[in-house]
């Protein structure tokens, strides 16, 4: 795509749309968004080819997330609405001229560093979520909405955890 | 910050006040609403999950036993408490707790619920029938010999609950010995008490 | 009174709510890693107006369709709060957040968009989940401690839910009368 690309649209409608979706979801489904939860199936699957449906069938933490654990139906939900958000994400940059193979980083670091960073976190995210039972999808946003105290405890401890550390990762993004 | 920002904000602004000020007192409910809730299920927790939440330690669970102050002291469900038809008519009761209400056959405590809906409370629930449902369910269930996988399932539930709240689970019981009824090999009914199972 | 779907029209739904999702998470930037670690310098601060502003709308229509009859919010699954593990996990949330730049669901986006640092993240976030399966045996005991149900603000406070959504719409919009005086002070 050469055409230059569209700019963002303002931050609180893109919020505000974003409510809805999420209004829409306890609406139509009863129960709200997510995206940590999918990974914690895909990783459930993967181990049962691995090692055998038996195996991991015999784990507390993989048990729930196999095709006929505690979690089926909402696991299968969670993967379908993050295909969904993959493809929506697609399209948006597709559209709007953004699409491309591209690492973004800071402008201090190159990109081998931002690599290695973008995993080690990703890892600590993986860990996190799976203490809290959800990310920023699941528990911020749908529980916050919700009033649970528990993901208010999240929002909290995520924010203050990031800006507390913030002087620490500068080297990353200024 | 444009028009609409300011629309939006406006908006923001006149949904949070309305919402405090339309709390301060609990909206009665209509007869339609409250049948349309009886039908779909929503009114009733099962025993099973009722003595989950109890074991758990649960501090938004208020259990109200209906039956006579004797009947209560005779045996009651582990942290309930008594309480009279007519007080439920008047008294204040924890608008953010959920409500449990038990009789001894469930009777009352769904004319209890009626009372309780009607007056405004939401979260209220019954053991749809009742101390039976809970003795037969929680504190002495018992798996016959025969069992479905469904039945097996919910005994493995039913058995710790049911040492926990010092009871006597008993299996390879002759099927005659089994109580059945509504809930026999059903896991549950509609329960509405919100669980999320994590994301 | 509008009931849910079905299970099969539950799944039909996913994909297409997933869709909207990603496009809006894409559309207000929330695609690239740089500008999502911005909120954390107090330069880009999209995070926040983006997340507050949802959950306020969602948080304001779930009170209001409930109040006139149009949802039982009771029926909604509400996520279940566990005190210590949410807490220490959500710390470690907002490290991994810190230092990779992107989200579970925005890592997704940026992926999607072509973004090799956010398939980057996706592969960490796969490895985090790993390692937490690994080390349950030793992890269990912590991640079902502290347990307190379906606890809402308004069991914590004694103060009424209509009171708890009025206070966070305050706090959010009072938050982003400050964000964007900060924007404009420090890009």
């Amino acid at each position: 795509m050469n055409r230059s690309p569209q700019p963002y649209i303002d931050s609180y409608f893109a919020g505000v749309g974003i409510g809805l979706v999420l209004l829409a979801s306890y609406v139509l489904v009863g129960h709200g968004l997510g995206a940590s939860g999918a990974f914690a199936s895909v990783v459930a699957a993967g181990t049962a080819i691995v090692e055998g449906s038996s195996r991991a069938g015999a784990s507390q933490a993989v048990a729930p997330y196999l095709p006929n654990g505690l979690m089926s139906p909402f696991r299968d939900w969670l993967v379908l609405e993050l295909a969904g958000a993959m493809l929506g994400g697609w399209l948006s940059a597709f559209f709007a001229g953004r699409a491309r193979i591209a690492v973004e980083r800071g402008p201090g670091i190159g990109t081998t560093t931002r690599m290695v960073a973008a995993v080690a976190g990703g890892v600590l995210m993986g860990l996190g979520a799976k203490l809290a039972r959800g990310c920023t999808s699941g528990q911020a946003l749908t529980g916050g909405a919700l009033l649970s105290a528990g993901s208010w405890m999240f929002i909290g401890s995520c924010f203050l955890a990031g800006y507390v550390l913030a002087p620490f990762a500068r080297r990353l993004w200024r | 910050m444009t028009r609409a920002h300011a629309t939006l904000a406006m908006a923001a602004v006149t949904l949070g006040c309305a919402a405090a000020i339309a709390e301060l007192r609990p909206t009665e409910a209509q007869p339609a609403s409250l049948a349309a809730e009886i039908e779909s299920e929503t009114d009733h927790i099962s025993a099973l999950e009722l003595g989950e939440r109890l074991r758990r330690g649960d501090r938004n669970l208020l259990v109200l036993d209906l039956r006579t102050e004797r009947e209560f002291q005779e045996f009651h469900i582990a942290g309930a408490k008594q309480a009279a038809l007519r007080e439920l008519a008047q008294e204040g009761l924890p608008q953010t707790s959920d409500i449990v209400l038990y009789s001894e056959g469930g009777g009352h405590a769904a004319q209890a619920w009626v009372l309780l809906r009607l007056r405004g409370y939401r979260r209220v629930y019954f053991l749809r029938e009742g101390l039976y449902e809970w003795v037969s369910r929680v504190y002495e269930p018992r798996l016959a010999s025969d069992a479905t996988p469904e039945e097996r399932a919910e005994f493995e539930k039913a058995a710790p609950l049911s040492r926990y709240f010092g009871g006597t689970p008993r299996s390879d019981v002759p099927r005659a010995e089994v109580p059945t009824g509504y809930w026999t090999g059903h896991t549950g009914g509609t329960t509405v008490v919100a669980h999320r199972r994590g994301c | 009174m509008i009931t849910p779907l079905r299970p099969e029209g539950a799944l039909v739904a996913a994909p297409l709510l997933g869709v909207a999702f990603g496009w809006l998470l894409e559309r207000g930037g929330l695609g690239s890693a740089p500008r999502l670690a911005g909120q954390f310098y107090l330069t880009d601060l999209r995070v926040f107006k983006v997340m507050f502003s949802a959950l306020v709308t969602a948080m304001l229509g779930a009170f209001w369709l409930d109040r006139f009859g149009f949802i039982d919010l009771r029926l909604v699954e509400l996520p279940e709060t566990f005190l210590l593990p949410q807490a220490l996990g959500g710390a470690l949330f907002g490290v991994g957040f810190l230092i990779a730049g992107l989200c579970p669901g925005t890592s997704c986006v940026a992926a999607a968009a072509g973004r090799l640092d956010g398939l980057g993240v996706v592969g960490g976030m796969l490895g985090g989940v790993v390692l937490f399966n690994g080390s349950f045996p030793w992890v269990e005991r912590f991640y079902q401690s502290t347990a307190r149900g379906a606890m809402t603000l308004s069991d914590v406070m004694p103060v009424p839910r209509g009171l708890v959504v009025a206070m966070v719409t305050a706090a959010a919009l009072g938050g982003f009368v400050v964000a964007e005086r900060l924007e404009r002070r420090r890009s």
